[in-house]
Order: structure tokens, then C-alpha cells, then sequence
């Protein structure tokens, strides 16, 4: 069974469709990247799923059960963690504190919490960070407790939106070895990135937005060479060389 | 990279001599002392209306800073929560005769469920609007005690019987009303102390500084709010009680007035938003001011005493944008770093 499943899935806002007509499922364990041009809905597809939107049609289907319409903390608390593209820190707090809060969705105390949440800071590398005001915290500081946060929620299925953008060369190499072993640890994840080189060498599947319609979904070496998907994102020149 | 538990065990084995959160600190304790031994020294009695003020509307700031410092529910209409609290014990006991000891958490009861209920109903309003939302709630519930006369005693004001008795809660001694509003202080100081270190604590604050990741991380953001407002009105409410207690005299037009709702909201600000100990600062320094500058200079020049007031404010507000506990806090910062 599909661990989740997109049925002709829409949403419009007003004359505009963001995300129209999207059909599509992941299966448990899988590694799935989401790429396509600024406007083509992946946000949109992000905020139906994590239920910060509601479709104007169709239906999501995550563990066999109709989730279409829940709200985000339903969904956060069902199993569906999410990053924001734009970080969304609690500005008053540590950066522990920041990570305790989505620690406390399964640890019953405050103290078992902060130590849930210093096993993930000191997964993502951010465990010298710990007691430090987030202010401090530099975009892609900021990107890794974005991660910290998602991950601290123990989900089975997490989408993370734009992590890479704004690292540093050995930072995506970090985190690239940090996202390619989720899976293994039974956390299922869709990925959309604009760094495509760490996209299409770590995960199994592309899928390809444009328009707010699905136009590709298929293995990294299939959607590079999909004349489809190259006039459409890639460019003419794009190789993955 | 580090052991994941040392940052956390190095914070733990330092001494805290300032307040942070979810300890307590020398600091704390001096200072309630010093409280304590307020209450027990003979003074004279117009200082220990100060004091009593002092530590009755420090205990108010308290309450407020649970919604407006902790949950980010600035609100501007808590005069209404007090006044609710007050007009429930005071007409429980003058219509009923039930003791203010129980009338009073009836008060704060029927104050919770004000604040529960208004925080549903302006459950999507954000910024400016929800403050304007509380304030009018509180005219609302002022203009409502100012016609129900028949229940309120109306513009006429509702009068307590100012005969001494412990189970009416009338005390001939402002040493007892003292004590009392110290052990208000104190409860609402350490149910403040308690919430910020609780998981009800985190969820306040990841609500305030970010709705949208809050509610991603599993956090329901109106139950968060609506709880919020509930316990920062019981507080409130119980105060109003108290306060119905020491003045044995209520009216709608002072108890559920604006201004009491701005001071309510002035006193945190000052002292230093979203801090267990900022209120409290900021009613020690506020209230006697206020008091002392009315008493001594409110018969000289006419509005010069309101004139100083305002100074102060705005002095405090331009060079502690952070509120007197920042100030500390930066203090602590300086020490922490010649260590």
C-alpha cells in the first residue's frame, strides 16, 4: 500500500490554478524529488499535503486514510512534517527550545523533549548551536534547524522545501548524506530542490511540476532527458555531467 | 562535535544568581524577602497603600503577561476580567452572603470563561485587530454593569459592608490586606514560574513567534490561545476579587475602565514582555511612582503629576525597548562573558 496517494488533486485561487488535476502516490521508504520552474505549484502541492490549504478538488490519501482538509497540527501529528522555504523560526527562543517544541508532539515531559531534541540537533550539526539565540544563526544554519524541527517530530513522511539553497558547497554534502539516509531509518521523503545535482543523484524518483500540472514522473536519468521537462525547466544546455 | 547533552549539562551546574527561565535565581529570592519584610515592618499608613497597590497590580501584570508576553494576545480590554472577578465575589456576598474565600475562585472561573470565549470568537483576528477586538469586548461588559443596575448597583457603584470579619474577608489591618496581596503576587509569580518551563509554556511561545511553524510542529493553535486567555483571565479575575476586597466599593466606570486595561498591558511592557520577572519589576517601579507623584504633587500644578508619569514611560521605553529584564539580562550577559 502506498504510504501516500494524490488523487486529481486542484487547487485554484481565483481564475488561477497553482496545482491542477495532480495525481500521484510514494511508496514507503522512497526518496522522491519534486523540481519544477518558481510558480509551478510545488509550494502549493506542499500546503494541500501538509494541510495548510485545503483542495478545491480531489483527494489525499496518506496511510489509507482520506487526509484531505485536516489541519497542519493534524497532519504534523499524523505523521506528515514539513520544512518552510523561508525559514520560520521562534525568534524568542534557543535553538534547542526551537526543536523542543516539535519534540514534545511524542515525548510526555519537557526534559525528555530536550533530549530528543539534542540527539537531532547533533544529527543535522547543529549540537553547538544548541543554547544559542537563533538569531545568531546564518541561512543555512537556519535551513538545518528547519530539518532539526521536521525530523524531531518522528515523521513517516516528511517534505522538505529548498534546503539546499544557500549552503555552501560541503554543507549540501552534508546534507545530502544526512537526507540520503532518512529512508533508512523509515522516514519516506519528497524533496523539492533547485540544487539539482544533489536532487538527481540522491533520489529514486523525479517528479516534474509545471503549470500546476504533473508533467513528468520518473527515474533522475529519464526526466533529464525528457525534452518535455528540458523546454520546460531544465534549459537546452542542462546536462548532468 | 560535541557530546549532545554538554551544552545543556554546563548551563545546569552554573550558578544562576539572575532570573532565567525555568529556575529560580538568588535574584528572585532576595527580592521576595525584601517583599516579605515590607509587609512585616510598621510603616506608616499611606506607604502601605503603596505597597499594597504595588503588589496587587505586580500580581495583575502577571496575569495580563500570561496572554499578551507569553501567547502574544496583546490585549487591551483585561479591565473587563478584572472587573467580572471583582462584581462576582462583591455581589455574591452582598446578595447571597457566600464568603469572598470561595466567591473569589468563582470570580476567577466566570473571568476564564470571558477569556476562553472571547479568544474563540476573535479566534481570526491577528495584530491591531485583536486588540481593538478586547477593547471593545471590555466596553461591552463596562456598559453592561453600568445598566444592569438592578445586579450591579448601576453608576451608583456596589458597596461592601467595611465592617472587619475574616470569613467576609474585611481586615481593620493593612499589614493582613499586605499579606494577602503578597501571597497573590507570589501564586501568580510561581504559576508563571511553573508555565514557562511546562509544555503549555513552549506551546505559547512557538505560537507567538510563529503560528504557521507552530501549527506545522503539531500545535493547535486555538486551543493554545483559547487556554491562554482563560488562565490569564482567572488570574486577573481573581485579582479583581481582591482588589473588591481592599476598596469595598465598586463602579463600572473605574473597575472596568480603559485605562486600567492599558496599565494592565504598560505595567509588562515596561517591566519586560514575556518574562516571569518583568511584571514584577515594572508594577516595583510604576506603582509607587505613580502613587507618590499623585500623593505629593497631585494638589500643586494641576495634570503635573501625570506630566512626570509619562516621562518616566517614555524614558524607560526609549532606553529599555526590552523592558527593565532585558536590562537585567544584559547585566548578566556582561557577567557571564568576564567570566
Amino acid at each position: 500500500m502506498a504510504l501516500l496517494e494524490v488523487r486529481t488533486l486542484s487547487r485554484s485561487f481565483g481564475a488561477l490554478w497553482a496545482v491542477r488535476n495532480v495525481s500521484f502516490s510514494v511508496q514507503p521508504g522512497e526518496l522522491v524529488g519534486l523540481i519544477g520552474p518558481n510558480g509551478a505549484g510545488k509550494s502549493t502541492l506542499y500546503n494541500l499535503i501538509a494541510g495548510a490549504l485545503d483542495p478545491t478538488s480531489g483527494e489525499i490519501v496518506f496511510n489509507g486514510r482520506r487526509v484531505s482538509g485536516q489541519k497542519p497540527y493534524q497532519a504534523a501529528r499524523g505523521g506528515i512534517a514539513r520544512t518552510f522555504q523561508i525559514p520560520k523560526p521562534y525568534r524568542h527562543l534557543s535553538v534547542v527550545d526551537n526543536v523542543v517544541v516539535s519534540a514534545l508532539a511524542h515525548d510526555s515531559t519537557v526534559a525528555a523533549a530536550r533530549t530528543s531534541a539534542e540527539a537531532v540537533l547533533a544529527d543535522v550539526g547543529l549540537a553547538d548551536y544548541a543554547d544559542a539565540p537563533v538569531s545568531i544563526l546564518t541561512t543555512g544554519l537556519l535551513k538545518r534547524l528547519e530539518v532539526a524541527r521536521a525530523l524531531a517530530l518522528k515523521p513517516s513522511l516528511v517534505l522538505f522545501d529548498e534546503i539546499m539553497a544557500g549552503l555552501t558547497p560541503s554543507e549540501v554534502k552534508s546534507m545530502t548524506n544526512l537526507v540520503a539516509g532518512l529512508p533508512a531509518r523509515g522516514i519516506t521523503v519528497i524533496w523539492v530542490e533547485h540544487v539539482l545535482y544533489a536532487i538527481m543523484k540522491t533520489a529514486q524518483r523525479i517528479m516534474v511540476l509545471h503549470r500546476g500540472e504533473m508533467i513528468a514522473d520518473d527515474t533522475p536519468e529519464k526526466v533529464a532527458a525528457d525534452p518535455v521537462v528540458i523546454k520546460a525547466y531544465l534549459g537546452e544546455e542542462m546536462s548532468l555531467a | 562535535m560535541k557530546a549532545a547533552a554538554t551544552p545543556t549539562d554546563r548551563l545546569r551546574k552554573r550558578w544562576r544568581l539572575l532570573p532565567e527561565r525555568g529556575t529560580v535565581s538568588l535574584f528572585e529570592i532576595v527580592l521576595f524577602a525584601a517583599c516579605a519584610v515590607l509587609v512585616a515592618v510598621r510603616l506608616p499608613q499611606h506607604l502601605q497603600d503603596v505597597i499594597i497597590l504595588t503588589y496587587l497590580w505586580g500580581g495583575l501584570a502577571l496575569a495580563w503577561n500570561i496572554a499578551g508576553g507569553y501567547a502574544g494576545l496583546i490585549s487591551f480590554g483585561h479591565a473587563a476580567f478584572f472587573g467580572i472577578g471583582a462584581y462576582t465575589s462583591a455581589i455574591l456576598n452582598v446578595k447571597v452572603g457566600l464568603t469572598p474565600w470561595i466567591g473569589m475562585w468563582l470570580g476567577g472561573l466566570l473571568a476564564a470563561a470571558a477569556g476562553t470565549a472571547l479568544a474563540l470568537v476573535c479566534a481570526r483576528l491577528r495584530g491591531p485587530f485583536f486588540i481593538l477586538s478586547t477593547l471593545a469586548a471590555a466596553e461591552v461588559v463596562r456598559i453592561g454593569a453600568l445598566n444592569w443596575a438592578t445586579l450591579t448597583g448601576g453608576p451608583e457603584g456596589l458597596a461592601l459592608l467595611p465592617v472587619p470579619s475574616v470569613l467576609n474577608m474585611v481586615f481593620a489591618s493593612k499589614t493582613t490586606y499586605a499579606a494577602l496581596m503578597l501571597g497573590y503576587l507570589l501564586a501568580a509569580y510561581v504559576f508563571t514560574k511553573i508555565l514557562e518551563g511546562s509544555r503549555f509554556g513552549f506551546y505559547m511561545f512557538a505560537i507567538r513567534d510563529d503560528e504557521d511553524a507552530a501549527s506545522a510542529a503539531g500545535v493547535n493553535p486555538l486551543l493554545v490561545r483559547a487556554s491562554a486567555m482563560g488562565l490569564s483571565a482567572f488570574l486577573s479575575g481573581v485579582g479583581g476579587s481582591l482588589f473588591a476586597q481592599y476598596f469595598l466599593y465598586l463602579d463600572p466606570t473605574h473597575v472596568i475602565s480603559p485605562e486600567l486595561s492599558f496599565q494592565f498591558a504598560l505595567l509588562p511592557a515596561l517591566g519586560g514582555l514575556g518574562t516571569a520577572i518583568g511584571p514584577v519589576l515594572g508594577s516595583f517601579v510604576i506603582t509607587p511612582l505613580s502613587e507618590m507623584l499623585r500623593s505629593y504633587m497631585g494638589d500643586a500644578v494641576s495634570g503635573l503629576h501625570l506630566a512626570i508619569y509619562g516621562g518616566v514611560v517614555i524614558a524607560v521605553m526609549l532606553y529599555f525597548p526590552g523592558g527593565m529584564a532585558a536590562a537585567l539580562q544584559h547585566l548578566a550577559g556582561r557577567k557571564r562573558k568576564a567570566q
